[in-house]
């Protein structure tokens, strides 16, 4: 893959890229943005950057119309201008302020390869170009997307961190600290609210969008963070009771939202209501998004995460359960991980002698290793025979040191149970779902996989460790962000809408505490192997 | 020090291997070794290692259930009735408390102190105040130990002492463990002990064990 060579405070960053799509776009993904004013027509002139070496094609009419000869003879060019298919050496002149705010890096992949024209919903009078936002409120991230409503062409995407995070980083100390205390609740709310307002003003203030086109506005998520969004019932989701009975989080009032985040004022905003305690409808959105219950071949679905939601078609009935298995699959407590974002190893494959050569998402210094990497690294060590299917270093060590680029990172025995742990629970998740449907693994015929890890995973990999089921390769459909990909379609479609809420009559919950064969399952799927059919 | 008649014991106890551990208990009674014998210098010596092996960094879950496995099975090859309560044995009883369902922690602890040669009485999950106390009582309990994966649960756990004390066992000790539990100090919690691991549950009673013999 080419790279972008960026000199940016006296050092230099490599970004590997896809050709396609424009210098602006792809430093948009990184922690280097440029600034930019407009969606990356050349009508700003505000994202420019020196050419330093490499080929950059010559200067568009709009770059001639911003940038003088003089500057144009220096090498500065406007980013959204240039499509490298090459190296290039370049030099951000006009850098953004720093921001929480970036593209998520698939967004155009996900959009793009989607057919899907507004069906059945009808426009408000009066509003020219009207827009509408999809959002997924998860747990770790909030991603928005913009479309036009009147073609259904997707326009932006924005993907940011959940500022309750400091209110803790899962959902049950979240959950704990609203019921103690109503102004941590009230506060928990209003820091996603502003989250919400502050991802839209970034797309409005780089795009050149006016928020007021804004009329449709659709919500899903995890169900702890639609109860802390709508500040109900929160307390209700810490009882076990709940976890698989509808829990009404609905928000009462949407009219201060709609003021905040500067929307038309007549817009419509819509929270998807969970289907459970455990299941949100996030998973009922990526179930609409992956038609999962369709047809007569048994699918499973999987979106990774703390809480693993897990569903599986048999052809007949639909069975949905949750996974408590840690925050491995998001690297979280893993002593060499870093989060799914620039920095991260997300690839790891063997070199010629016996090395680990890993692959870096958005920049060449790694901070660690995301989920994918932790996957990919643990089956390397496997296949080399320096890992036992137990978990435990071959020569008894304590962990294993290798090179990432310039840094030096260690997997501790420590991470690897970890990760075991996390897969064990989505192990027996799947073992229930498919005891209680009376499918076997083998007879499964597609198994999709949601959330920003399954995004980067390496199927082999995961199916070395036994992380997902060994079929064929091609069964497996690694699809991102599902939940916004299925709310996008169920604000733009009510035939997508009525199939959601057909979904959410028909789900059949399991609560895996309760199941009788948890232990055993767990056990078997601890081991780093294959998994195994029963 | 491990006596050498029980080094394969130990060993196969060790490495999980629940087949290699039954049949090496069972030569050994054969053998004419007395089960007394095979627990505290087989199973453990054993536990005494694997505490050793499993600090933070070195943790394995399934290293831990598969030895736990291996010490169960050995322990009901020996005691198929439960192990006796006489020879000066500690009784515990333990229990995940109602209004949890998640018990693996539970399981764990309790192989861990069977490991160590205590009489563990296990009332399972979801388990009322009053099944726990009433068992404590049955059972001449030296402490009871009652876990918890969630933070409902802990409204569950205060109860526990002044129910106790209703029965005038206040003597009996109560030891609290979990991911919901062990982030709580025992004032918070009214118990008499947070453990961290089930390891560090199993030596403060082994030092609560001790001291009530000197």
């Amino acid at each position: 893959m080419p790279e972008l060579i960026l000199g940016s405070d006296g050092e230099t960053h490599r970004i590997s890229f896809e050709p396609g799509p424009s210098v602006r776009d792809v430093l948009d993904t990184t922690d280097f943005r440029v600034r930019s004013g407009c969606r990356g027509l050349g009508a700003c002139g505000l994202c420019r950057v020196r050419v330093a070496g490499g080929e950059s094609g010559a200067p568009t009419l709009n770059e001639r119309i911003h940038l003088s000869p003089e500057l144009l003879s220096q090498g500065v060019r406007l980013a959204c201008q240039i499509l490298p298919r090459h190296d290039l050496h370049i030099e951000i002149l006009n850098p953004a302020p720093p921001s929480n705010w970036k593209s998520t890096p698939d967004a155009a992949l996900l959009h793009n390869a989607r057919d899907q024209p507004r069906e059945g919903r009808l426009l408000p009078p009066g509003i020219k170009h009207p827009c509408g936002v999809a959002v997924d409120l998860g747990t770790t991230h909030l991603c928005l997307s913009l479309f036009d409503l009147v073609n259904g062409r997707w326009l932006a995407d924005r993907m940011g961190h959940n500022p309750q995070a400091n209110f803790g980083a899962d959902v049950v100390t979240r959950l704990a600290a609203a019921v103690e205390s109503p102004g941590a609740a009230r506060e928990m709310s209003r820091l996603v609210v502003m989250a919400i307002g502050e991802g839209l003003l970034d797309i409005a203030t780089r795009e050149g969008f006016d928020l007021r086109r804004i009329v449709y506005f659709t919500l899903v998520g995890n169900t702890a963070m639609l109860a802390l969004l709508s500040g109900r019932n929160s307390g209700l989701l810490l009882q076990p009771d709940y976890w698989i009975r509808p829990v009404d989080c609905l928000p009462l009032e949407t009219s201060a939202w709609v003021a905040a985040w500067g929307i038309n004022p007549v817009a419509a905003v819509e929270v998807i209501a969970p289907l459970a305690g455990f299941v949100g409808s996030d998973l009922l959105a990526g179930l609409v998004a992956m038609h999962l219950a369709e047809g007569e071949a048994p699918a499973l679905f999987i979106d990774f995460g703390t809480n693993s939601e897990i569903a599986l078609w048999s052809g007949e009935a639909l069975w949905v359960t949750s996974a408590a298995g840690g925050p491995a699959f998001e690297s979280s407590g893993i002593s060499c991980g870093a989060p799914a974002e620039a920095g991260a190893v997300f690839r790891v494959t063997l070199g010629e002698e016996g090395d680990m050569v890993c692959r870096i998402i958005g920049d060449d210094r790694a901070k660690g290793l995301c989920g994918s990497g932790l996957v990919d690294l643990i089956a390397r060590l496997l296949e080399t025979g320096r890992l036992t299917r137990t978990g435990k270093f071959a020569g008894g060590e304590a962990g294993f040191t290798f090179n990432a680029g310039e840094t030096v990172l260690t997997l501790t025995k420590g991470d690897v149970d970890l990760l075991q742990r996390a897969k064990a629970a989505v192990g027996a998740g799947i073992r229930a779902l498919c005891d209680s449907a009376g499918v076997g693994v083998g007879q499964l015929r597609r198994v999709c996989v949601g959330g920003a890890f399954g995004r980067y995973l390496d199927v082999g990999s995961a199916q070395a460790i036994g992380l997902l089921p060994a079929l064929p390769q091609a069964v497996v459909e690694l699809a991102g962000n599902t939940a916004l990909a299925g709310c996008c379609d169920v604000m733009l479609s009510s035939l997508a809408a009525q199939r959601l809420e057909r979904l959410r009559g028909s789900a059949r919950l399991i609560n895996l505490a309760s199941y009788p064969g948890f232990e055993d399952a767990f056990l078997e799927n601890l081991y780093l192997q294959p998994m195994r059919e029963e | 020090m491990i006596n050498s008649e029980m080094n394969k014991l130990v060993e196969t106890l060790l490495q999980g291997d629940h087949a290699g551990a039954l049949a090496e208990a069972k030569r050994l009674r054969a053998a004419g070794v007395a089960p007394e014998r095979i627990v505290t210098e087989g199973m453990e010596a054993a536990m005494s290692r694997l505490d050793d092996k499993c600090t933070v960094e070195s943790f394995n879950l399934l290293e831990i259930m598969l030895v736990g496995r291996a010490v169960s099975a050995v322990a009901n090859e020996l005691y198929p009735e439960g192990m006796p309560p006489e020879q000066g044995r500690a009784t515990f009883v333990i229990a995940t408390l109602e209004g949890d369902v998640h018990d693996l922690g539970k399981n764990i602890t309790r192989m861990v102190l069977i490991g160590k040669g205590y009489r563990v009485v296990d009332l399972g999950k979801d388990c009322p105040v009053e099944n726990l106390v009433n068992a404590a009582q049955r059972e001449q309990a030296d402490a009871v130990l009652v876990s918890g994966l969630i933070s409902p649960v802990i409204a569950q756990v205060r109860k526990v002492r002044p129910a106790l004390a209703e029965r005038g066992l206040g003597g009996i000790k109560v030891v609290a463990g979990g991911a919901a539990l062990k982030q709580s100090s025992a004032e918070a919690l009214n118990v008499d002990y947070v453990a961290e691991t089930a390891f560090d549950g199993a030596r403060y009673l082994d030092e609560l064990m001790r001291r009530r013999h000197e």
